[in-house]
This record gives C-alpha cells, sequence and structure tokens, in this order.
C-alpha cells in the first residue's frame, strides 16, 4: 500500500515539481547552440514532454525504488545547478565599492 | 508493436480512462473551439463581411506611419507593432515596455488606426491587453479564440488550465497508444452488427487510432503555449538572468546590432514592404520596428512558413531607408536546433502552414479529436450503465455539453450578426453563449431520455446551421455576388460550408425519425428482421 503511495507521489505533485526544477536546471547546463538560445529554448519547449516521461516511468517501472532514485536523483543535480547559480559570488559591477 | 505486460496494460486503460473522464468535458470544449479556431480570421471575415482582398501591407504605409510618430511622445517610440485591422486597414501600436504592479511585463503606448487614405481615423493609448483585445467587428473570432485558449478564466489561471487539459490529452494519447495491442488491426476494425458497447468502443478506437500522431502533436504543443509564458518562461528567466524576464526576452527575440540613437526619419518601410512581399512570397501577418525614429531603426516583418516549409519565416531590414539586412529565424539571431523547435511549434499548433489546405486537414481532425472525446466519454459510461444507474446525470451532462456546446457556439454568431450593426457585438456575443448554454442544460435536465435529448440537440444544431447565412444577410451582410467580385471567396464558402453540415444533421436526425416511426408502425415485421 505504501509503494502505491509513493507511486502516486511520483506520478503526481512529484512528476510536476521535478518538470519545473528541471526545466530552470537544463538551462544553466545546455549548451547555447549557434544562436546562443538552445539553453535557454529547449527547456521551454521540452517541458510537457519532460513531464510526460517522468509519469508514465512512475506509472510503469516495475520498481517503486527505481522510480524514486531515478527522480530523486534528477531533482538533486538540477535542483544543485540552481542553487550553485544563486550562491555564486554578484557580479563586480553590482557590489559596493 | 508495442505490448505491456497484463498488469501495466490495465494500468495504462485505467489512466487513459480517468485521464479522459476527470476533464474530459472541458477538453472537448478546448477541442471543439480549438478546431473552429484554426479558421478564426476566415470567421472574423465572415462574420464582419469583409470583403476587401487588399492587404495593408501591399499598400504604402510609411507617410501615415510617419505622421502617427510625430505626434507620439518620444518614450513610446521604442517600438511599433504594425498589423491589420477591419477590413485589411493599417493599425500601428507604439509603445515601451514595463513592469506592472504585479510584476508582469506589459507594453504601454499610442494605438492608432488608419484609414484607406492613410489617414489617422481612431487613437487611443492603453496597454498591450486594450490594443490587442476584442473589438465590436471582431468579437465573434475573439470570444471563439479566448474559450479555446483559457476557457474565459482569467490569466494566468486560465491558460495553466488549458496546460493541464493538455498534458491530460498528452496522457490520454500516450496510454492510448500504449494499450492498443493490434494497432493497425485496430484501424480498421469496425463491427456495424455488434452489441452498442462493442461498436461504440469500434468507432472510438478507429478514430482514435487514426488521429493518435495529431492527438500527440496537439496536445505538446498547445500545452507548451499555455505553459510557456504562465511557468517556463518566468522560471528560465530566474534561472538565467535572477528573474529578469525582459533579458529573456531580448536574448531570445532581440534583433543585435550597434545602438545609433541619432534621430532619423523611418522612410524606408513601403520599399523594405514591397521586397518582403517578393522575397517571402506573401504579405507579412505582422511587421515591428524597434527603435522608431532613430539611425539604428529596424523592421521585422514576419510571414506563414512558405515554399513547403514548416518554419515561418521574418526579414530584418534598415527602416530608415528599406535596406534588406538577412533572414531572422522567429527565435534567436542566427538559425539553431532550438530556434527552430520553437519556431515550428506554431505552425504545428494552428496548422497554418500550407494554407487552406493544412488548415482544412487541421480542422478535421481537430474534429475527429472532439469525436473520439465525445465517444471516449460516452464508452466509459456505458460500460458502467449495468452497475450504476447515478451516472446516468453525468450521461446527459456529456450529451448537453457535446451538442449543447456547438449549439451555443452557433448561436454566438447569431447573436453577433444581430449586435454588431448597433455596436453592442463585445456583450450579446458572451450573452447569447450563455442564454443557448442555459436553454441546453434546461433541456438536459427536463428532458425524458438521453437519445431524444440528444436528437433535440442536433435537430436545433442543424436548424442555427440552417439559418446563420440568411440571418447574415438579413442583418446587412455581404452577398455572393458582392463578395466573388471582390475576390472575396471565404464568405461564400463559409455559407456553403454551414449549409452543408446542416443537410447532414436534419438528414440524420429525419433519418433516424423515419427509422422509429417505422418500427412502430410494424413492430412484428422489426422483431422478425
Amino acid at each position: 500500500m505504501a509503494r502505491r503511495w509513493i507511486r502516486i507521489a511520483f506520478a503526481g505533485p512529484g512528476a510536476v515539481i521535478i518538470a519545473v526544477v528541471i526545466m530552470a536546471g537544463m538551462a544553466l547546463w545546455l549548451p547555447g547552440g549557434a544562436a546562443g538560445i538552445d539553453n535557454l529554448v529547449l527547456p521551454l519547449v521540452l517541458a510537457p514532454l519532460i513531464w510526460a516521461a517522468l509519469f508514465f516511468h512512475a506509472c510503469l517501472d516495475r520498481s517503486t525504488a527505481r522510480v524514486a532514485a531515478v527522480a530523486l536523483v534528477l531533482l538533486a543535480i538540477h535542483g544543485g545547478l540552481v542553487a550553485h547559480k544563486f550562491l555564486q559570488p554578484q557580479p563586480a559591477a553590482e557590489t559596493t565599492p | 508493436m508495442i505490448s505491456l505486460p497484463q498488469r501495466e496494460t490495465k494500468l495504462m486503460v485505467a489512466v487513459h480512462g480517468w485521464s479522459g473522464i476527470l476533464l474530459g468535458l472541458l477538453l472537448y470544449a478546448v477541442v471543439v473551439t480549438g478546431a473552429a479556431a484554426v479558421f478564426a480570421s476566415e470567421i472574423g471575415i465572415w462574420s464582419a463581411g469583409h470583403v476587401g482582398s487588399r492587404s495593408a501591407f501591399a499598400q504604402p504605409m510609411a507617410e501615415a506611419v510617419r505622421r502617427a510618430g510625430e505626434e507620439t511622445p518620444a518614450k513610446y517610440r521604442e517600438a511599433v507593432d504594425l498589423f491589420e485591422i477591419g477590413d485589411h486597414e493599417l493599425g500601428a501600436y507604439f509603445h515601451h515596455h514595463e513592469t506592472d504592479a504585479e510584476g508582469n511585463l506589459i507594453a504601454r503606448g499610442i494605438f492608432y488606426a488608419f484609414g484607406p487614405g492613410g489617414e489617422i481615423r481612431e487613437r487611443r493609448e492603453g496597454t498591450d491587453e486594450d490594443v490587442y483585445g476584442a473589438r465590436n467587428d471582431n468579437a465573434l473570432e475573439h470570444f471563439l479564440v479566448d474559450t479555446h485558449v483559457r476557457l474565459h478564466v482569467p490569466d494566468p489561471w486560465g491558460l495553466l488550465l488549458t496546460g493541464i487539459l493538455g498534458l491530460a490529452m498528452l496522457v490520454a494519447a500516450i496510454s492510448g497508444l500504449l494499450i492498443h495491442r493490434h494497432l493497425f488491426k485496430d484501424i480498421f476494425t469496425l463491427r456495424r452488427g455488434a452489441k452498442p458497447v462493442l461498436f461504440n468502443r469500434d468507432r472510438h478506437s478507429v478514430a482514435g487510432t487514426w488521429s493518435l500522431p495529431f492527438a500527440f502533436v496537439l496536445a505538446f504543443t498547445g500545452s507548451f503555449f499555455s505553459f510557456y509564458g504562465t511557468v517556463g518562461v518566468p522560471i528560465v528567466a530566474m534561472a538565467a538572468f535572477g528573474g529578469d524576464v525582459e533579458a529573456l526576452t531580448e536574448a531570445v527575440y532581440g534583433t543585435p546590432g550597434k545602438p545609433d540613437p541619432r534621430p532619423e526619419t523611418a522612410l524606408g518601410l513601403d520599399r523594405a514592404m514591397a521586397h518582403a512581399i517578393q522575397r517571402a512570397g506573401d504579405v507579412p501577418t505582422f511587421a515591428a520596428i524597434e527603435n522608431f525614429g532613430r539611425a539604428d531603426a529596424k523592421l521585422t516583418t514576419y510571414h506563414a512558413p512558405a515554399g513547403g516549409g514548416l518554419a515561418p519565416v521574418s526579414l530584418v531590414y534598415d527602416a530608415t531607408d528599406g535596406t534588406f539586412l538577412q533572414d531572422k529565424p522567429l527565435i534567436g539571431p542566427t538559425p539553431s536546433a532550438g530556434g527552430t523547435l520553437a519556431g515550428i511549434m506554431s505552425p504545428l499548433h494552428f496548422g497554418n502552414f500550407a494554407g487552406m489546405l493544412s488548415k482544412a486537414v487541421w480542422f478535421g481532425l481537430g474534429f475527429a479529436m472532439s469525436y473520439v472525446i465525445y465517444t471516449g466519454l460516452r464508452l466509459w459510461l456505458a460500460r458502467r450503465e449495468a452497475g450504476s444507474r447515478s451516472l446516468e446525470w453525468l450521461e446527459r451532462g456529456v450529451v448537453v455539453v457535446g451538442f449543447g456546446l456547438p449549439l451555443a457556439l452557433l448561436a454566438c454568431a447569431g447573436a453577433f450578426f444581430l449586435s454588431m450593426p448597433a455596436g453592442t457585438a463585445l456583450f450579446w456575443v458572451p450573452a447569447g453563449f450563455l442564454m443557448v448554454s442555459a436553454l441546453a442544460i434546461g433541456l438536459g435536465a427536463a428532458w425524458r431520455d438521453v437519445a431524444g435529448l440528444a436528437g433535440a440537440l442536433e435537430l436545433a444544431l442543424g436548424v442555427v446551421m440552417l439559418a446563420l447565412p440568411p440571418l447574415r444577410l438579413i442583418t446587412g451582410g455581404p452577398g455572393w455576388t458582392t463578395a466573388l467580385e471582390a475576390g472575396q471567396v471565404i464568405i461564400p464558402a463559409l455559407d456553403l460550408a454551414l449549409l452543408l453540415a446542416a443537410g447532414w444533421l436534419l438528414w440524420r436526425v429525419f433519418g433516424r425519425l423515419g427509422q422509429r416511426r417505422s418500427a412502430q408502425e410494424h413492430p412484428v415485421l422489426q422483431a422478425a428482421e
């Protein structure tokens, strides 16, 4: 029964939250491409598919542990990237002289 | 073929059913209005009786825009949007961008509408929402598109709601593919002599299987559009630019170049437009000038996809002398994978990449999707009918929405014809929709049996369709001869489409009535058959 609820949590709110965090994190590691905008545009375009992949993985993978592991690793990597970006020191021009 | 184990197949059947049943009626509303909105601009022309066929972009405009620019405060000359309004007349919106009290990036400025001779017919100050909002002459078209895009729920909640519906459709499409054990066999299986539940299942399955790739594309692109501005842009701007949405917009859509603030008149618009029409093979759908009145002013023209391509075309010019500068992707300064992928989302969703032909295919597939959703809901209910009579209210609801929604949308057209000459269409179009919706709901509650209710609503649909072309003429709309003489084929084409659809619906309704009467007159014969 507990496994079922874990699965529901990862397919429902989990998939939404992790898709949003992946979208934010992708903007920081994707290459900019020829126009320098791929890292900004691709996360926006792919967001519905990322959510769908997380949803169907949570529904169809027989191993609940694997469902949780994949989702949490993706969350940790992308959440970590965003946190790292915000913890970086501010640009010199904005610091007090 | 995809062959899932039994446990996963059962789960996918449940996911497929519940994704439809929980949001199916709203999804049906979005898909029906989306199918009609494929022809939104044609419906606008037909309803307002616009017979002009020469675009404002194909006529001189530089002098009119220059004069408007002279009487516009300098702060609003940061950007100018050029677009068509009414019957191929020119509209220009001089504006700048600012952040409103709620932190949203908006445009504020002065909108000018020009008469056929380039004279300023209307001057109005306002935000982009005021300028691009509904007017008396496009109230029907606007109402239809607004129903599809946000179900008339205020932003951002309406867009979020339709985005969630898009995701539900994505789930239904993917799970629908996964539960088909015999996909190719299912495409052609229609057992006419089988029990009603089996026959209904076949109809749902055949229509669903044929439109499966289309459902996937529509759901994917639709949810992209809904979430793009509401969730996606703020999140990516937060991650990449510390929350500066304007910086993200400039990086993605801006035209890079060396700033040159010296004053200079935009004299090259007419030359640039003539070149753009020749190069793209068609008039622009929209044009924009950056830094109007400065030496670095640039004009970008936006065109529908051309030459068999999927990606829209945009061309950049020096606005001061009309020199062609570059073919620019819709998104990003140079072609890239991300820009191309984002650029084709719009033609894939709207089906406008191959003119009227692709629009007709998209309309047909949209109609098929509406049928799939409707039959899917009926099937879900039919399978549970034996177990629970309490689901009858839901079955009535499905019939009321299934037939009542198209009926209410058609009634909007009637309300538009009656009220547009008096300038009150903005009130009467939604009022007409609400009145006919209430009538359909009332009928749904009062009618004795569900089959009879469906027949009555179908009959009403046919009658309203039949009445619309004469009502358009009676209320002052142009006749077929006038429209054809002006080169406007859309008006007679839509009239004909309505009359044909009305004929088909009435033929179905009266055919069924005839069968029922015959069965009552010869009960023994029918039983023996």
